[in-house]
């Protein structure tokens, strides 16, 4: 080590490499950077030219300083450069480091860490031996052990030191101490956590018999606190948070959080003064408490200040399985939408096949209308059920068609409608519950009926097993218990279709009560031991556990020790796990004693030397960059002013604040609009920004509208303009889309929610509104590039003019052409739709019609019909009302074409 | 036919669709007469107005001029000018270095020219005259197989393509629109227009050029290679060369210029980061003028 000053290099002997830098010097500037290569075309004109000599071939003197001196803080900085060096140790033995490693370390061990690190360079630097001393038991079980090192070993068993989530053991340490024979005098240092155990004045005048020693010891507001759940309240949470030594006024803050780690609160913790204790409630709704698995003070990290609550059941995996095969298309006609929406906010839903949800954790199960199932799975979800599982069944026509035996009661085949056009009966309303029903107490509400149900074959258990009933005592839910588990079924739909129970409150807190039934098995009750599932680290993180963690029999529960063999954490199974917490397994805590006489005591924040290796590095690291950059300018490969901003873009890296944008979109606007557009039914057009033509379409559609009040039963409110890219597109049945020169075309998200639209029942009517019908499919003319131009990206099937019987030319008047504002060419639908019971999703033609439908305030028609007059105008309008027959009834006039043959077979 | 023939052929069709048809100037009238639309100064088929003349038997009834006659007793029919084509021959640059650009986002000076030099023969076509490509062997002719075939011929890339056109027998008074950056040495420029003149041929150049080979915008060290292996040159200081530079180019320019002109030839100079369509305009102006002049 040499010193100069408060400075002192570590390896003196990099220096030399100073000497070297004039021939650094002398090749740098001998090199010119590269040149660029470019082609450039017009180069005959340059071979001519002069050239004057500039001096810039060779590097400019201020960047050769630059780059000497990036070299010169490269060598210094492999010099290992310290500053404040710490003054060798004293006597001629060994360090002996005696490490509290246990629980209460975990706070400040960065500091302990770094004291470590300190004390190890110094007797590195003084040539002597280190012995690392742990005091608490190693994760593996063994006695803590203590051995004489190099000091590089000693570094690095230093850094792999980390706390441990049980308390410390000093005398066991101790122990293998003196099983050590060490030489000279000794200096001791104990790294202490500063609480006390049962003998730790002995311990020190033991150390203090081998050598000097010196305590180093965290200030008493720096030091551990140890959380507690308050058991002497029943209802509330309460936690209790202690501190080892009386003192001024605290505040600590308490952090709860879900199993995801979300926070669900803070709440605050204040210590009076003069007092070890403080109390904090968590007082929350009892669905956001459930919610909690984690209780963690802040600022503080270890064992100590982490509870763990037990998680057993709370969210249960819930399984959905429907019958009907298009789930995703149709949202509203779905079992399962129903039954999602009414269960997602509060347990985990997954769908799938029975076998694969089967495969997974599983709590509930619910077959939405699943007939017969094969028998493998009969017997798989039968075994499920039997070991705790609930499985519940809605019914529906496939289950009324064909049945199995994983019902509670047997089933009538067929169902029984009550209400309905062939039927004389009401639809029945639901009876109150029993008072040995799950669902009792749950208020029904009035308006609640059921249209069709199945029937239970009338046995003896019928009574007993029947949950809820119609008001004519007709079952309404059955369920039996198998074994462990329940087995339930809904005499109605999970739908709509027979029931708007699915609409009903009610409907959500029965789910709830069903699904509850999956809590029953307990943690604990058997005698079987419980293996550990996630354990928490000296750090209070939770992880997996280590091997040497055994499983905790059940009946040693109760004064269950915490040790490396049962750290704090998580036993039990996956989902029925019990938490064991530190404070479960020590006797409080206690500061530690007075020291022996003669011992110099002395916190962390000593005045530590300090590395300037790392500082060096980075000036010289900050000087490549500027480096590269400047090389880079003089290339002119990037212009000045491009330059200043790179450099300021890369300083900008380092400043770079946590800023995240206040994105907040104006919720109202989309939602009042469509609450608006859904309560009357409304024809809509797309807006293309261009006024005229917004116009032109309001008035059509108003004009439509009229003519639909007066003929047909539609009868639209106003039309409204919609924004594809914000507004809710699925309360339209029909969308008009005058296409123009002037519009961007869809974003994707736009795109993404129109192919959602017409997925789902909606329908686009283009309008290229050209003059020419005669345009219409073929390449390269203007209105049919703009419409692709639009469409990129839309879900729409392959085109074809309408076919002479297609439903369009029937749906309410009998039409040969649908002529607008002109006549002739083509309108197109799609050749053979897949969706909305082949119903075309799109109508393109180029005729104006809403032209032809506008209207102006007084009702007058606003634009002439060419060439076919009023007569003309009336064919527009007859098209169009079948145009919304179409969009809103679907394709049932096509089966008009069988009349004749039913009514020939109905003998009429 | 490729997408990329479809391309550039949709946007010489944009592009010419904005200009009334073009007419070029016919100061003499080929020796190849065909209908086109260049008063004969007779009667003929055509489509501008001659004289009314009295009707006889055997005129077809919608050849009547119903608002002449109900202006007097006699029944009028109309008549038209007999009008005839000019034959135009292009050429476009499609040697290795017209595929320069500067910066990404501007087209190639190749495909600029082929652009432009479609849109000019469209605008021809679509005024009634005929045109041919000049390294192309079929004769002149107009209709869109023709665009077809010329689109298709411009939007393939050729290597090796010479960097100035063979100067093939025209017919005397034909005329011809040569596109091209003209960054060949001046004298062998100045020796095929006067080549070209001899022969009685009317024409007009286009010069296109990339905004570096005007600006020079390179700075510091660089070795610069000619596209069509000229050689490489290593520049020092690029800003140092930027001033000479430019002089160069304006002394060339000049030299081209003055030859354009002694032989009656007109020259028009784009850039490509300028619109095609002015380009276009410009040429228009330069090579014909349109129905208005005339009549």
């Amino acid at each position: 080590m040499t010193a100069f000053g408060p400075i002192a290099f570590l390896s003196p002997l990099f220096l030399f490499a100073l000497a070297a830098l004039p021939v650094i010097w002398w090749l740098i500037r001998t090199n010119p950077p590269a040149p660029r290569r470019i082609t450039f075309p017009a180069i005959r004109l340059l071979f001519g030219l002069a050239q004057h000599e500039e001096t810039t071939a060779r590097t400019p003197i201020w960047l050769l300083i630059a780059r000497m001196l990036l070299a010169a803080l490269i060598i210094v900085a492999l010099a290992r450069p310290v500053m404040n060096p710490e003054r060798v140790l004293a006597g001629s033995g060994p360090l002996v480091l005696v490490v509290d490693n246990g629980w209460a370390a975990a706070p400040r061990w960065n500091d302990r860490r770094t004291a470590m690190n300190g004390l190890i360079d110094r007797a590195e630097r003084a040539g002597r031996g280190v012995v690392l001393m742990p005091t608490a038991a190693p994760a593996d079980g063994g006695a803590p052990e203590a051995v004489l090192l190099p000091p590089g070993d000693a570094k690095e068993k230093a850094g792999t030191l980390v706390p441990v989530p049980w308390p410390v053991d000093r005398m066991a340490a101790l122990a293998a101490l003196d099983a050590l024979t060490l030489d000279g005098s000794v200096n001791v240092v104990w790294l202490s956590d500063g609480l006390a155990d049962d003998d730790d004045t002995a311990f020190a005048e033991a150390l203090q018999h081998r050598g000097q020693l010196t305590v180093i010891i965290d200030p008493p507001g720096e030091s551990a606190r140890l959380l507690e759940i308050d058991r002497s309240t029943g209802l509330e949470l309460a936690v209790i948070v202690t501190r080892p030594t009386a003192g001024a006024a605290e505040e600590r803050w308490l952090r709860a959080t879900d199993p995801e780690g979300q926070i669900v609160t803070r709440v605050s913790a204040v210590f009076e003064p003069e007092s070890r204790t403080a109390r904090a409630v968590i007082d929350l709704p009892p669905q956001r408490r459930n919610d909690i698995a984690q209780l963690t003070l802040e600022g503080a990290s270890g064992s100590g200040s982490v509870i763990l609550i037990d998680n057993r059941w709370r969210r249960r995996p819930v399984g959905l399985v429907s019958g009907l095969t298009q789930e995703k298309a149709q949202a509203l006609l779905s079992d399962l939408y129903y039954l999602e929406r009414a269960i997602a906010p509060y347990h985990e839903v997954s769908q799938g096949e029975i076998d694969t949800l089967l495969a997974a954790e599983l709590s509930v199960l619910i077959l939405a209308d699943v007939g017969q199932l094969t028998l493998g799975e009969q017997r798989a979800i039968e075994n499920w059920v039997r070991a705790g599982g609930v499985l519940i069944r809605f019914a529906g026509p496939r289950l009324a068609e064909r049945d199995d035996r994983l019902l509670p009661t047997a089933l009538r085949r067929g169902e029984r409608a009550l209400g309905g056009a062939l039927s004389w009966a009401a639809p029945a309303r639901i009876a109150p519950f029993d008072a040995d029903s799950p669902f009792n107490g749950l208020e029904i509400p009035p308006d609640v009926v059921v249209n069709r149900q199945v029937l239970a074959e009338p046995s003896i258990e019928l009574a007993e097993r029947t949950w809820a009933r119609l008001a004519d005592g007709t079952p309404l839910i059955t369920g039996k218990r198998e074994e462990d588990g329940w087995i339930v079924l809904v005499h109605t739909t999970a739908n709509t279709d027979w029931s708007n129970l699915a609409l009903s409150g009610l409907y959500v807190e029965m789910l709830r009560r069903l699904v509850d039934l999956a809590s029953g098995a307990g943690v604990g009750t058997g005698d079987e031991d419980l293996p550990p599932v996630a354990i928490l680290d000296g750090f209070g993180r939770l992880g997996a556990p280590d091997p040497g963690v055994q499983p905790v029999a059940a009946a040693d529960w109760p004064g269950l020790e915490a040790g490396p063999a049962h750290p704090p954490g998580y036993y039990g199974r996956e989902g029925e796990r019990r938490a064991f917490n530190l404070t479960d397994g020590i006797d409080g805590m206690e500061p530690l004693g007075p020291l022996p006489a003669g011992v110099s005591q002395r916190s962390f924040d000593g005045t530590g030397e300090i590395d300037l290796m790392p500082w060096f590095l980075l000036a010289a690291m900050i000087l490549i960059l500027a480096d590269g950059i400047v090389s880079l300018m003089l290339r002119g490969l990037i212009r000045a002013r491009a330059g200043a901003m790179t450099a300021g873009l890369l300083l900008g890296l380092f400043a770079l604040p946590a800023g995240d944008g206040w994105a907040q979109s104006d919720p109202f606007s989309p939602d009042a609009l469509a609450k608006r557009a859904a309560l009357e039914t409304r024809l809509a057009y797309v807006l293309t920004g261009i006024p005229q033509v917004d116009d032109v379409s309001l008035a059509g559609l108003r004009g439509l509208g009229t003519v639909l009040t007066r003929r047909t039963s539609v009868e639209p409110a106003t039309p409204m303009g919609v924004d594809i890219e914000t507004d809710e597109l699925s309360v339209f049945p029909l969308l008009y889309w005058p296409v123009t020169a002037g519009q961007p075309a869809p974003s994707d998200a736009a795109v993404a929610r129109l192919n959602n639209y017409l997925r789902n029942g909606g329908m686009i009517v283009f309008d290229t509104r050209e003059n020419d019908p005669g345009r219409i499919g073929t390449v390269g003319r203007d209105p049919v590039v703009l419409l692709r131009r639009l469409v990129r990206g839309l879900d729409i099937r392959p085109l074809t003019p309408v076919p002479a019987e297609h439903v369009l030319t029937k749906s309410f008047y009998l039409l040969q052409d649908f002529p607008g504002r002109w006549r002739g060419g083509n309108v197109w639908v799609e050749e053979d739709p897949q969706v909305n019971d082949g119903v075309s999703a799109v109508v393109v033609g180029g005729h104006d019609w809403a032209g032809a439908w506008a209207v102006d305030e007084r009702g007058a028609p606003m634009f002439a019909v060419v060439p076919g007059g009023e007569q003309q105008r009336e064919t527009a309008f007859r098209f169009g009302v079948n145009l919304v027959m179409y969009a809103m009834t679907g394709n049932y006039k096509a089966d008009q074409v069988h009349i004749p043959a039913i009514m020939e077979r109905l003998g009429l | 036919m490729t997408p990329a023939d479809t391309i550039l052929e949709h946007e010489a069709e944009r592009l010419a669709g904005q200009l009334p048809p073009l007419m070029v100037a016919a100061e003499r009238v080929a020796m190849t007469v065909a209908q086109g639309i260049h008063g004969r100064r007779r009667i003929g088929q055509g489509e501008t107005f001659w004289q009314f003349r009295r009707y006889e038997f055997g005129d077809s009834v919608q050849r009547v001029d119903w608002r002449q006659s109900a202006k007097a007793d006699p029944v009028y029919v109309r008549e038209t000018e007999w009008e005839a084509a000019q034959s135009v021959w292009l050429w476009v640059d499609r040697s290795p270095s017209m595929a320069f650009r500067s910066a990404s986002g501007l087209p190639s000076k190749g495909e600029r020219a082929a652009v432009l030099g479609l849109a000019l023969a469209t605008l021809l076509m679509r005024g009634g005259e005929r045109v041919a490509l000049l390294d192309d062997d079929r004769p002149p002719g107009g209709g869109s197989a023709r665009l077809h075939r010329m689109a298709e011929i411009l939007g393939r890339p050729m290597d090796g393509a010479p960097s100035l056109p063979e100067v093939p027998l025209l017919p005397r008074h034909a005329n011809v629109v040569l596109l091209s950056d003209w960054l060949a040495p001046a004298d062998v420029i100045q020796r095929l227009i006067r080549q070209f003149a001899s022969n009685a041929v009317g024409g007009h150049i286009v010069q296109i050029l990339d905004p570096a080979e005007e600006a020079f915008p390179f700075e510091g060290r660089i070795r610069f290679d000619g596209p069509e292996s000229e050689g490489e040159l290593l520049v020092r200081r690029g800003q140092s060369m930027k001033a000479p530079y430019q002089q160069a180019l304006s002394q060339h320019i000049d030299a081209i210029e003055s030859a354009v002109r002694s032989v009656g030839w007109s020259m028009t100079r784009h850039r490509t980061d300028a619109p095609a369509e002015t380009a276009l305009l410009a040429a228009y102006a330069a090579i014909g003028v349109d129905r208005g002049d005339l009549s």
